[in-house]
C-alpha cells in the first residue's frame, strides 16, 4: 500500500538560463495519489511528466522538498529503512552487473536484504520457473538482451518477497510475446495480494493492465481513478482522448468544465 | 555489518573478473613498477656518483715533462696517455671528457722551487666532462699536498705549520648524494603500488556503478548508504593492500636474487628493512582508499574519475621530487603530514638508521585523521542527491 501526499520536487537548472527563466525545474508538484494492496496502480504520463522522479522519491533515493509518503504504513523520510525493506524497485534501466551471471546479480540483492542462504536459493529458483530464466540464468550478464535484462531486474526486485513492486517503465524495450509475459506476471504478483506500481507513456498498456490510474503531467497529477472512473470524468470513450483532455482541456472544448482537479 | 560483507564479497569477485583491476592490483605494481623505477635509478646512480676504482685514460699533453705525475695518476688508476692534437675540438664533441697540459717548464719549475704550472681542459657544459674534471683536480690536489710538504722538509720547515685551516669534510649523510634518490625509492615504489592496486577498483565500484546505472536499484535495498560505502570501502582496501604487499615481497625477491653493489653500498634492500618500510607505509592503504572512494564518489563517470585521479597522483609522487630538490627536516610537523611522513620514515630505514617513536606515532595519527575526514566525506557525498546523476 502507497499513500503519496503532495509531493513537490525541483532540480536546479543547469546550464546557461534564457533570461526570465527561473532558477528551479520543478520536476513534481503536490503529486497525491493512493496505490492498493493486491491492485496494479499505473503512473501514465509523457515524456519528462515527472514519472521517475516520482518513483525514485517513493524508492527513498532521494528526498522531496516537500510533502510526504507512506508504503506499508512506513514514512518514506523518517522509516526509510523498513520502507525500503518493503520495497521491491526496478528503475528505468535495469543496471545489472556484467561481469556476475544472472543467478550472482539476483543473490547479491538476497544477501543485502537478508534472507537466509537457503531461503534465497528457493526464492531464486521459484523466480527462474516464474520469469522463465532457466535459460541463461547461470551466464554472465554481459551481452544480455533487454529482454533478459529485464527479466534479471525483476527477480532482483522480488527476491525478498517484498509487499510492494515499483516498476518504472518496466516493459521498455520488450517485444510483444515478452511484454505480454511480463503483464501476467504483474498480475500474478498483484491477485497474491502485492502492491504494484508502474510508470509507462503507452495508453494500450495501462488501459490493459492496470485497475487504478493516475495521469501525470507537467509534474502534476491530471487525474486519478479506476479507467471507467476517468472515462466517465473526461466524457470520453476510450483513454486516449481522456488522457488529452484531463492533460490539456481547452483542447476538447465541449467538455472542459467538468474536469475535475 | 552483514550486508557490509555482501557489498565487500560482491565487489571482490566482481573485480576479479575484470582484467584492467587485476592487471593493476597484480602485475603493474607489484612488477613492472620496480624493474622499471629501480632499473633506471640504479643505472642512474652510477652516472652520478665517482668511482675511484674504474681504470680511466686521461689524455695528457706533454706527457714525458712529469714522470713521477704519471706515475702517481697510474697509483690512481689513471692511464696518461698522449693526447691528440685537436684535444679541443674532440673535448668540445664529446669523444674526450678531460685532458690535462703539462707545460714545457714543468720540470725546470720544479726543480727551482717555483709554482708548476698545469693546465685542465674540460667541457662544463657536459656533465660527464665535468665529473671527470671533478676526479683529477682533486687527485692534483692531493699530489699538490705531497709536493708541498717535500719543499717545505728540504727546507727545513715543519710542514703543518702552513696548515692553517685542517679542513676535513665528513658527510654525515651516512652516503652521498645520489643516496638521496635511492633511499626514496622504497616509499615510491610501495605508494605507487598501492595507489594503483586501488585504482581501478574504486572507480568501477563508485562511478562505474553510477554509470552502469546499477546504483539506483542497490540504494534502493534496506541498507545504509554508509554501508553500502564501507563495503566498498573495504573491497578497495583490500586490493590496495594486497598490491602494496606483493610490492614489498617483490623487491624482497628482486634485491634477493640480484644484489646490486651500487646499491647496497648506499642503501639496504635486505629483508627486514623492506618489511620494517612496508609496517610503517601499511598506515597509507586506508587512507589512499579513502582518497580514491571520495573522489571517484564525487566525479560523474569513470572518465571524470580517472581524470581527477591521475592530477591527484601528484600527492603520492610530491614528496619524492621535492625530497630530491630541497632538505626537508624531519619537523614534528612534517612528520604528520601523511605522504611525507612516510617517505622521511622509510627513508630512514633504508638508510640503516632507526626512526624516533615519536614520529612514527605522529606519521600513523595524521594518516588516520586524514582518512578519517576523506571516509565521512564519502559518506557525506553518498547521502547527496547528486550521487544519482
Ligand atoms: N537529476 C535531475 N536534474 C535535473 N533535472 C531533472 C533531474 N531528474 C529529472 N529532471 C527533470 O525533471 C522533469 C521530470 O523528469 P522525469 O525523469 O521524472 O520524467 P519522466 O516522466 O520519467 O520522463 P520519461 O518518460 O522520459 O522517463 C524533467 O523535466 C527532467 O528534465
Ligand atoms: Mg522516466
Amino acid at each position: 500500500m502507497i499513500v503519496v501526499d503532495s509531493l513537490s520536487k525541483a532540480f536546479k537548472r543547469k546550464g546557461r538560463r534564457v533570461r526570465g527563466e527561473s532558477r528551479h525545474v520543478q520536476a513534481i508538484e503536490k503529486v497525491s495519489f493512493t496505490a492498493a494492496d493486491g491492485k496494479i496502480t499505473g503512473l501514465l504520463g509523457s515524456n519528462g511528466a515527472g514519472k521517475s522522479t516520482t518513483l525514485r522519491i517513493l524508492a527513498t533515493l532521494m528526498k522531496a522538498d516537500s510533502g510526504n509518503a507512506s508504503i506499508d504504513g512506513y514514512d518514506i523520510g523518517a522509516d526509510a529503512l523498513q520502507a525500503r525493506q518493503s520495497i521491491g524497485f526496478m528503475p528505468h534501466n535495469a543496471g545489472i552487473y556484467p561481469r556476475l551471471t544472472a543467478r550472482e546479480n539476483v543473490r547479491y540483492y538476497a544477501n543485502i536484504c537478508g534472507v537466509p542462504p537457503q531461503q534465497a536459493e528457493k526464492r531464486i529458483a521459484q523466480l527462474v520457473e516464474m520469469l522463465d530464466m532457466a535459460g541463461f540464468i547461470d551466464r554472465r550478464a554481459e551481452g544480455f538482451s533487454q529482454g533478459q535484462k529485464t527479466k534479471v531486474g525483476l527477480a532482483r526486485a522480488l527476491v525478498h518477497s517484498p509487499q510492494t513492486l515499483i516498476l518504472d517503465e518496466p516493459t521498455n524495450g520488450l517485444d510483444v510475446m515478452a511484454t505480454r509475459g511480463l503483464r501476467e506476471i504483474i498480475r500474478q504478483v498483484a491477485d497474491d495480494g502485492h502492491c504494484v506500481l508502474f510508470s509507462s507513456h503507452i495508453m494500450q498498456e495501462v488501459e490493459a493492465l492496470c485497475d487504478q490510474i493516475s495521469i501525470i503531467s507537467n509534474g502534476r497529477i491530471a487525474i486519478s481513478g479506476s479507467h471507467d472512473s476517468i472515462l466517465k470524468n473526461t466524457k470520453q470513450t476510450n483513454l486516449e482522448d481522456a488522457f488529452v483532455a484531463a492533460v490539456n482541456p481547452q483542447s476538447i472544448s465541449t467538455h472542459t468544465s467538468e474536469v475535475p482537479q | 555489518m552483514k550486508s557490509i560483507l555482501s557489498v565487500f564479497k560482491k565487489e571482490v569477485v566482481d573485480n576479479i573478473r575484470d582484467r584492467q583491476t587485476m592487471f593493476y592490483a597484480l602485475l603493474f605494481g607489484p612488477l613492472l613498477l620496480p624493474i622499471m623505477v629501480a632499473g633506471s635509478l640504479v643505472a642512474g646512480f652510477k652516472q652520478m656518483s665517482i668511482d675511484f676504482d674504474e681504470i680511466t685514460e686521461l689524455p695528457v699533453i706533454n706527457v714525458e715533462e712529469a714522470p713521477n705525475l704519471v706515475s702517481f695518476l697510474r697509483q690512481n688508476n689513471i692511464d696518461a696517455v698522449a693526447a691528440p692534437d685537436n684535444f679541443r675540438d674532440r673535448l668540445r664533441d664529446g669523444d674526450i671528457n678531460v685532458a690535462l697540459e703539462i707545460s714545457s717548464d714543468y720540470g725546470a719549475k720544479l726543480e727551482t722551487g717555483q709554482p708548476a704550472p698545469l693546465i685542465l681542459y674540460a667541457n662544463d657544459a657536459d656533465k660527464e666532462s665535468s665529473k671527470a674534471a671533478r676526479k683529477i683536480a682533486s687527485l692534483l690536489n692531493v699530489h699538490e699536498r705531497t709536493l708541498d710538504s717535500l719543499r717545505m722538509q728540504a727546507r727545513g720547515l715543519d710542514p703543518t705549520v702552513f696548515d692553517s685551516i685542517a679542513l676535513e669534510q665528513v658527510d654525515v649523510s651516512t652516503e652521498g648524494a645520489g643516496a638521496q634518490i635511492l633511499s626514496s625509492m622504497l616509499p615510491f615504489l610501495l605508494i605507487m603500488s598501492m595507489v594503483m592496486g586501488g585504482f581501478y577498483l574504486a572507480i568501477d565500484t563508485t562511478a562505474g556503478e553510477r554509470e552502469r546505472h546499477s546504483l539506483e536499484p542497490l540504494l534502493s535495498l534496506p541498507i545504509n548508504r554508509s554501508s553500502v560505502v564501507l563495503g566498498k570501502y573495504l573491497a578497495t582496501l583490500a586490493f590496495v593492500t594486497l598490491s602494496g604487499s606483493l610490492t614489498a615481497i617483490a623487491l624482497i625477491l628482486l634485491f634477493h636474487y640480484f644484489p646490486s653493489e651500487a646499491l647496497s653500498s648506499v642503501i639496504r634492500m635486505d629483508a627486514k628493512t623492506i618489511g620494517k618500510a612496508f609496517l610503517l607505509a601499511l598506515p597509507l592503504t586506508i587512507l589512499i582508499t579513502s582518497l580514491l572512494i571520495a573522489v571517484s564518489a564525487f566525479t560523474r563517470s569513470t572518465k571524470e574519475a580517472q581524470t581527477y585521479l591521475g592530477i591527484l597522483m601528484v600527492i603520492p609522487m610530491a614528496p619524492f621530487f621535492l625530497l630530491q630538490f630541497m632538505t626537508i627536516k624531519s619537523a614534528n610537523l612534517i612528520m604528520a603530514m601523511p605522504m611525507m611522513s612516510q617517505y622521511k620514515l622509510l627513508e630512514k630505514v633504508a638508510k640503516g638508521e632507526s626512526p624516533e617513536t615519536l614520529h612514527i606515532l605522529l606519521s600513523v595519527s595524521g594518516t588516520l585523521i586524514f582518512a578519517v575526514l576523506l571516509l565521512m566525506l564519502a559518506f557525506w557525498l553518498y547521502r547527496q542527491d547528486r550521487i544519482l546523476a
